[in-house]
């Protein structure tokens, strides 16, 4: 997805087309009007500025909207971290649209993604807009700026602290204007969901691609129609668990990739295996075995809840295979892509939380050359010290807040 | 080497002494008469393994041999592994900062195994998480093959949940305890003929120092421990930490003994010294080990929001009596093992090598105690002079 635009809602308290001033020399190209019959003066002045304006139902075809979350740590209303919803592992829940612009993109190869989501109380910091935006452009969409109404007023009323809210937002938007062409990499992947995502499939395979971003395993979306050998080449283990059983093809192209090595996660509907699969020791949720080079592990009953699912996934596939490990980063969320060559990689992190901690650490699973660091704050990047593991390589990262991409070459 | 005991056979002989002075908490007799044995003190400035073997090697020798000990027994060791391993002290390994060392477990394995034991179980409770300890290790950046290779009789065990067994193993306090009269506990803190417990040498923001006996604390599932526990029966896995122990805000789960006294303070200064106590007494340690190569100063763990400092102490300690090797490494540390509430590490806390004496665990009195190999003064490191500059 190359993302041509970087869209804006206007906030419909601007009604003076002065304030268009205020989009001067930033990426906004798109002005987005809920109500456009309203404000004819400010649109007329856009389209004279070469910017594209339009209603929210006349958008360019080529965009899909995906109806999103406001991203960040789920809070109570009191602004403390929400405890209650946090997982059972005790960590706190995030909101992140990633997996959904990703399926998107899955589902609308080629198009744009936009992300619609309203800006919610009390995440209405400069640094939760920060996140808004690179939640989406992270993963290769983008969020259509959404400004509140107070963010808005202060803005148009030239007001100090809201004025620096919206340099914060100028320069995370710049920034992936700028690295556009990042949204064209590959992404990295070890586990592969295979699914029709749709009807009573949609609930457990979309929390699914949720959770298992959480637990920052690199995954990749596999639409059942599109099961192919490149589809699944690379993968470690692929998760199968829709409600009816894959159709032959698709069965045999999986086992063709258990046999080779790798691992099915999949539950009772799947059906019989072949016959020389080998009972193995059991899990506790799991009836394993083995079948050629690979394992198959079918959930019992069957799968029920997808945060658990998502996280025995992480460790039947096991943190051994895992591409990215994180040290001191509180809740993170990532996602690594690569040129196809893979010469070159670039792994974005989001930071949703303020990390408890400086010193954020890095491992990458592979060896590179040269690491350099970009983040909102610095036009340049920097670089990293690379410290060289077996197979691996540790980045120690100087103190960062919601964003940062590391660049690596081979 | 001090004659093995099984844990059964400890609890029927002290269980018919440890009398009614135990239960009232008052035990002024206990300080004089409780066991004493000797602790080996080892330098090592390295964890590399050719450093490291001999160095333990020479230690256990002076405590009369590994042999007598492990041979032809189950053995079980529990490691330090304190909260998640996504938490590092500044870019430091977790090794080298607040989790016993894996080089140090695989010597230990190594060591044990070459001793002649029959298994050996490495055992420890990681955080708010039912996975195998390996997968905890890989999050950690260790390779487990590093400590499953140091014998071809090692295995590891999340004890943190039911496990491997059928039910939860009921282990009691001799006497009655001070907090709580027994635990459950994962089968294979029963399933043992020998138990180690392999700690990291640190300050603790509670308890004041960790040592071997504050590794204990970890053997509690959270199951039935943790701020997630079932209320009637242990949750099938484990969620959050054990801050229900420390504050004694809920009980554990119905199926567990609960408390004595429900009304006992509820300060955490009170109640973790008196669990740790109560641990040790009802899963006896029979040799302590102690690892301070590398560790940190100030706290546990690096979430506590405190002066916190990488070290490299150098050191070593072992013995077969956890409250003697304890005393012995808080002198390292240059603390006063005699000292109490009130004073420097136990500014607001019990102490927990008191209680333990008092309970007739063994002495903290360095008078009383041998120490084998390097004397402490050479080999001291001044946790006490960060401590009193903080």
């Amino acid at each position: 997805m190359m993302t041509p635009w970087t869209p804006m809602r206007w906030p419909s308290e601007w009604k003076d087309p002065a304030l268009l001033d205020l989009l001067r020399d930033t990426p906004f190209d798109y002005l987005l009007f809920d109500k456009p019959d309203l404000l004819p003066a400010v649109i007329n002045e856009a389209q004279k500025r070469g910017l594209k304006a339009s209603g929210n139902d006349s958008i360019p075809a080529a965009v899909t909207i995906v109806k999103g979350d406001w991203p960040g740590v789920k809070m109570t209303s009191t602004g403390m971290v929400d405890r209650a919803s946090a997982g059972p592992t005790g960590a706190p829940w995030v909101d992140s649209n990633g997996w959904k612009i990703r399926l998107a993109a899955a589902l609308h190869p080629g198009g744009d993604i936009w992300v619609d989501s309203l800006p919610q109380k009390p995440r209405l910091f400069a640094e939760s807009y920060q996140i808004g935006i690179a939640d989406a452009a992270a993963h290769g969409g983008r969020w259509i700026i959404s400004i509140d109404e107070e963010l808005a007023a202060g803005i148009g009323n030239r007001k100090a602290a809201a004025l620096a809210t919206w340099k914060k937002i100028l320069a995370a938007s710049g920034f992936f204007a700028e690295h556009r062409t990042w949204g064209e990499l590959v992404p990295e992947a070890v586990l592969g969901i295979i699914s029709d995502f749709t009807g009573k499939n949609e609930f457990m395979n979309q929390e699914l691609l949720n959770l298992v971003a959480r637990t920052n395993q690199q995954y990749r979306i596999i639409l059942k129609n599109v099961v192919n050998p490149s589809a699944i080449r690379g993968l470690k283990a692929v998760i199968y668990a829709d409600e009816e059983g894959p159709s032959q093809d698709v069965r045999d192209q999986i086992l063709v990739f258990v046999r080779a090595g790798g691992l099915l996660i999949t539950g009772p509907k799947w059906g019989q295996l072949p016959p020389e699969a080998v009972a193995a020791p059991n899990h506790p949720r799991y009836l394993m075995h083995t079948l050629g080079k690979g394992r198959v592990a079918i959930a019992q009953p069957d799968f029920e809840d997808p945060y658990i699912a998502a996280n025995d996934a992480s460790i039947l596939m096991s943190h051994r295979f895992e591409l990215l490990r994180f040290w001191n980063v509180g809740a993170v969320g990532s996602c690594f892509t690569m040129v196809p060559d893979r010469k070159r990689a670039v792994i974005q992190i989001l930071f949703y939380a303020a990390a408890y901690f400086g010193n954020p650490t890095l491992r990458v699973s592979g060896r590179y050359r040269s690491a350099r660091l970009w983040t909102f704050d610095k036009s340049e990047a920097r670089n990293l010290e690379i410290e060289n593991h077996q197979d691996a390589i540790e980045l120690h990262m100087p103190p960062v807040s919601q964003y940062a991409a590391v660049e690596l070459e081979l | 080497m001090h004659q093995l005991q099984t844990r059964r056979e400890w609890l029927v002989k002290t269980g018919s002494v440890v009398s009614g002075a135990y239960l009232a908490g008052n035990f002024p007799g206990w300080a004089a008469s409780a066991p004493s044995a000797p602790v080996a003190v080892g330098k090592c400035g390295t964890y590399a393994a050719a450093q490291l073997l001999p160095v333990l090697d020479k230690m256990f020798d002076q405590l009369g041999g590994l042999g007598r000990l492990v041979k032809g027994k189950t053995v079980a060791i529990k490691i330090n592994l304190t909260g998640p391993p996504s938490y590092r002290l500044g870019y430091s390994p977790l090794g080298d900062t607040h989790y016993t060392n894996p080089q140090v477990i695989a010597a230990v394995v190594h060591l044990i195994g070459k001793a002649g034991a029959r298994r050996i179980r490495v055992l420890e409770c990681p955080w708010s998480s039912a996975d195998p300890v390996e997968e905890c290790l890989l999050q950690a950046n260790w390779e487990p093959r590093d400590i499953l290779s140091a014998d071809s009789h090692a295995e590891f065990e999340n004890t943190n949940y039911l496990g491997n067994g059928k039910k939860y193993s009921r282990l009691l306090v001799p006497g009655g305890g001070l907090i709580f009269p027994g635990f459950d506990l994962n089968h294979s803190y029963e399933d043992c003929d020998v138990f180690v417990s392999l700690a990291k040498l640190k300050e603790h923001a509670t308890a004041g120092v960790t040592l071997s006996m504050k590794n204990c604390f970890g053997i509690t599932p959270a199951t039935i421990y943790g701020s997630g526990a079932g209320v009637d029966e242990p949750s099938l896995f484990p969620k959050g930490g054990r801050d229900m122990i420390h504050a004694g805000y809920r009980q554990p789960s119905k199926s567990a003994p609960g408390e004595k006294d429900p009304k006992s303070p509820r300060q955490e200064g009170y109640r973790i010294p008196r669990v740790v106590v109560d641990l040790v007494s009802a899963r006896p340690i029979h040799l302590a080990i102690v690892e301070g190569i590398k560790t940190m100063t100030g706290a546990e763990g690096p979430w506590v929001r405190r002066s916190l400092t990488t070290v490299s102490p150098g050191v070593i300690v072992a013995g077969t009596n956890p409250v003697s090797t304890d005393a012995v490494c808080m002198a390292v540390m240059g603390f006063d093992p005699m000292a109490d509430r009130g004073t420097i590490p136990f500014e607001t806390c019990d102490s927990t090598l008191r209680l333990a004496e008092e309970a007739g665990i063994g002495t903290r009195d360095l008078r009383r105690i041998e120490v084998l190999g390097i004397p402490v003064k050479d080999v001291r490191f001044d946790f006490a002079a960060q401590r009193v500059r903080r």
